[in-house]
């Protein structure tokens, strides 16, 4: 069976593979599929700010409609809105027309359980075998489902992240923000929130606009230059850049310097185990050591998972976790919700520095620093596991390694130093990550594992 | 990723005026995505035009089916404003302000619950024509269509324009009087704008089925005399000065007086003309379907009676070229284009209000004023593959026979005392007979004559099969 879920929800170039028909077929398996459960489901939906969306939007409310649901639209808002909405307002699921981060001409389906965290794998294989089986629930014309609209998820969401977070004690100190959402949904939330904390805003592309005109919408260093020059001129306390659905924030300390995500996500880590004194942290096994080392130093303890932000928010939920996230800025607060969410990693860095009173590149500083290589090598999908077995053979000869974790593809630890290689899930490619105290010992590993991925993938 | 289309889509649901069919057998969302992609492509590259504006009645499948519309539309690269569920008369009114260059109403208007369709009209109020429709027609059988690239697809705007809506009424009538009427919506799209309008008007609204109900369960959404029989009640018990009766989407309305008696269009169409135009000069219009009394009436103070063919669409656009003042349909849509150009039903009862409350008498009345003549309608049986030859033969030996014989639509051949009408349906495997005359006798006379001709003639045509 063909997929149409990747790691993010179904995406595609719109009107080739991303279509309405594709679309309204979605969304009579979708309902089809929340049929099983609730005998008459309540759906909402909401869309970044693509150019296709209402499209896309039409088709798969048309579809969930057929099948006897209701559906409400919650209109142009941040992923992370809609999920909260879901929860709060007991929709049984919610959909998001988004493609994240990718450039203008994609666009995706993404969709919430009814706690509003992303779907589960087999959540998402029941709608694919419904929508390549066409076997659709579509109902009786009296019970065909009413749609209407709803428009109060964003101020739903403002307020709650203020009731999470110290509101005086960050009005207080009346921070300068400059803020750039990307022509993003974040326009909707971000700036609005900022002024409720009393910041004062040095706005960058928060309009809505499906075209992104300011920057293309996935917040790496490459795109956010000109965010990383405002910061300084404007003496600004410091920066952040959203994505295209504003769940993932990437902040810029008052220098002007890009800080990466595992930096953020250790220095939330360490504020919110400092406070407990303790807890379960949840991360990827691609994060950089440095998270674990300031969990540890707080009495927290760090449990690994497998790519993916739909994972680390499960095995959160099982652990009762206090804290995770990713090392790309997708950072989930779980007594907000268990999703990632760019507001509230906003919201609580801005408590962060109200609390410590200190400069953030000073507080970034403090986090241990490793050096991290990344690197992709083709490697055909239909080889993928015979290239982890022959690697699992051939480690069997590396004496240097300490510890070998399975989580998800090889990770092999050595003395101060961490090297990972997996397949990827979505792409023909192995994925290696290295990760060492220093950086000239990081690329010597890297380079010896790459080679060694690559020798196995001609053999294999 | 593969298509989720793969079932054949009938020919049958395209009709002369709209598209209809059964929900979940002839109509579907997939169906409506792809009437959506043929609707956007006749508006980019037939019309050079660039929006559409779209709306539905109360049917439960209404919005399932306006959104996969507009999901195809959109892919096309045309633009939507969507004014979601409302009567027909609101969403033409938002489209006419938006200029819209087509409007696309999702309804199986009078049919039962368990049908769709949809109809266009153009922005101007000017229905669309059997020949534009046979266009989307084939747009849709040949399902070949250019979808626009991700930087031209087409937006969707909602667009409530339920208070303009109530505010071009309320400028536009005023009454001295506060009259009484019973309104009887039958649980349709009519209970989402009538008994706003009527209360803010100032009457005092007697609802009757005024509470919405996409099952249609409490009177069948068709307004024939048999489905009133609570409004009649209502209106005698409550002494109400009038009583209107809405169908499903609300394109037509039939006319109670305050006795209860119900007023055929005709005879709503003469009130009106007699008592409720500005001037006594210009056209009025009326199909060839309707009464002789019409002409007898109207005439004499001025007008200018035009017939024309049967079908809403032609009596708008009749409207609009003749500048007519009034356009009369005898199956009941009636147009006043001193308002709108389309068939908003909403018009007719404020106009029949307004002139009771001009002439200070009551409507039966004015009723009685209007002579009624006997009728007679009849329906015969013939194949779709037949009936129009049949009716080109009648029209052929009938013009041979007859001195008044109109072939517009048809054959109309007109008597001093009586008038007979043959025509095909446009819908259905038959030919409708309809007769009027003076007396029962005459009208008896001249429906069996009329009939015997049309079946000798479809004889005829059989055997030559």
């Amino acid at each position: 069976m063909t997929r149409l879920f990747g790691t993010n929800g179904i995406r595609g170039v719109v009107n080739q593979d991303m279509n309405s028909s594709l679309a309204l077929g979605v969304g009579q398996a979708w309902g089809t599929y929340l049929k099983r459960t609730v005998p008459h489901p309540t759906c909402a939906i909401g869309t970044d700010a693509r150019l296709s969306n209402h499209m896309l939007k039409s088709a798969v409310t048309a579809g969930v409609l057929s099948t006897g649901c209701d559906m409400v639209d919650v209109g142009l808002v941040p992923t992370p809105t809609l999920q909260y909405a879901v929860k709060e307002k007991h929709f049984d699921a919610g959909i998001i027309i988004t493609a994240s981060h990718n450039p203008p001409q994609f666009n995706g389906i993404k969709g919430t359980a009814q706690d509003g965290t992303e779907l589960t794998k087999d959540a998402e294989e029941a709608i694919e075998q419904i929508y390549f089986s066409k076997r659709f629930s579509h109902c009786n014309w009296s019970e065909v489902g009413t749609a209407s609209t709803w428009a109060g998820a964003i101020d739903l969401y403002i307020e709650g992240i203020l009731s999470q977070i110290d509101v005086p004690l960050i009005k207080k100190h009346r921070f300068h923000v400059v803020l750039d959402c990307g022509n993003g949904a974040g326009s909707l939330v971000a700036p609005m929130l900022l002024k409720k904390l009393g910041c004062t805003v040095t706005e960058m592309n928060c309009e809505s606009d499906g075209t992104f005109p300011g920057r293309h919408s996935e917040p790496i260093p490459e795109n956010l230059t000109a965010l990383m020059k405002n910061v300084p001129e404007a003496h600004a306390s410091f920066g952040v850049g959203l994505d295209g659905d504003a769940d993932r924030a990437i902040f810029i300390d008052e220098h002007g310097s890009y800080i990466w995500g595992d930096r953020s996500l250790s220095l939330v880590g360490k504020y919110i185990t400092k406070k407990r004194k303790e807890g379960v942290t949840v991360t990827p096994v691609t994060t950089s050591t440095c998270f674990e080392e300031v969990i540890r130093k707080n009495n927290g303890r760090v449990i690994y998972t497998k790519v993916g932000s739909p994972i680390v928010a499960a095995v959160m939920k099982q652990t009762h976790a206090v804290f995770g996230g990713e090392e790309n800025g997708g950072l989930i607060f779980p007594e907000f919700q268990y999703c990632r969410d760019a507001a509230m990693s906003l919201a609580t860095i801005l408590e962060i520095l109200a609390t410590e009173q200190t400069p953030l590149s000073e507080l970034i500083a403090e986090i241990p620093s490793y050096d991290m290589f990344k690197t992709k090598i083709p490697c055909p999908n239909e080889k993928k596991e015979r290239v982890i077995n022959l690697l699992e053979d051939d480690i069997k000869k590396h004496h240097e390694i300490t510890h070998i974790d399975r989580t998800d593809g090889i990770k092999l630890y050595m003395k101060d130093s961490w090297v990972l290689m997996r397949p990827s899930g979505t792409e023909p490619i192995f994925r290696v990550y290295v990760e060492a105290k220093e950086k000239h010992h990081a690329e010597k590993i890297a380079l010896f594992y790459k080679n060694l991925v690559d020798s196995l993938i001609q053999r294999a | 990723m593969c298509s989720v289309m793969n079932q054949p889509i009938s020919q049958h649901i395209f009709r002369a005026y709209d598209i209809r069919g059964l929900y979940n057998k002839d109509i579907s969302p997939d169906v409506f995505y792809k009437i959506g992609l043929a609707a956007g492509t006749y508006v980019k590259h037939t019309m050079q035009g660039t929006h559409i504006c779209v709306g539905g009645d109360i049917r439960q499948s209404s919005q399932s089916l306006a959104h996969a519309f507009i999901a195809g539309v959109t892919a096309i690269g045309v633009h939507v404003s969507y004014t979601g569920t409302t009567s027909f008369g609101q969403t033409l009114f938002t489209g006419g302000t938006l200029k819209s260059d087509l409007i696309a109403f999702v309804t199986a208007s009078h049919l039962p619950p368990e049908w769709n369709g949809v109809k266009f009209y153009y922005g101007d109020g000017v229905g669309f024509p059997e020949e534009h429709l046979m266009k989307i027609r084939d747009l849709v059988l040949q399902d070949s269509f250019s979808l626009a690239s991700w930087d031209h697809i087409g937006q969707m705007t909602p667009r409530d324009a339920t208070t303009e809506y109530k505010k071009f009424f309320v400028s536009r009538f005023h009454f001295k009087k506060k009259l009484t009427v019973a309104l009887d919506c039958g649980g349709a799209s009519m209970t989402l704008s009538a008994p706003e309008i009527f209360t803010s008007l100032g009457f005092h609204v007697i609802p009757v089925y005024c509470d919405p109900d996409p099952t249609f369960s409490k009177r069948p959404s068709d307004p024939k005399p048999k489905n009133l029989t609570t409004l009649v009640e209502t209106i005698q018990k409550h002494t109400c000065d009038f009583g209107v009766a809405f169908d499903g989407d609300g394109d037509r309305s039939v006319i109670v007086d305050n006795t209860g008696q119900i007023l055929s269009a005709d005879q709503t169409g003469i009130i009106i003309g007699t008592y409720g135009l500005k001037k006594n000069t210009g056209t009025i219009i009326a199909n060839v379907e309707c009464s002789k009394s019409v002409k007898e009436q109207l005439e004499p103070l001025g007008y200018n009676v035009k017939q024309i063919q049967v079908g809403h669409t032609f009596l708008t656009l009749e409207a609009k070229q003749t500048q007519a003042l009034l356009g009369i349909e005898s199956s009941g849509h009636l147009i006043l284009p001193e308002y709108f150009l389309f068939d908003d039903a909403l018009v007719v009862p404020l106009k029949i209000a307004q002139i009771l409350d001009k002439v200070n008498r009551p409507l039966h009345d004015l009723v009685l004023e209007t002579p009624s003549y006997p009728t007679k309608k009849e329906e015969i049986e013939c194949a779709d593959d037949i009936k129009f030859d049949v009716i080109r033969n009648l029209q052929q030996e009938l013009s041979k026979e007859y001195e008044q014989v109109n072939t517009m639509d048809g054959v109309r051949v007109d008597f001093k005392d009586g008038w007979v009408l043959v025509r095909a349906s446009n819908t259905s495997p038959i030919i409708r007979l309809t007769t009027e005359a003076d007396t029962p006798v005459l009208l008896q006379e001249l429906s069996t004559r009329f009939l015997e001709k049309t079946q000798k003639i479809i004889q005829q045509k059989k055997t030559m099969r």
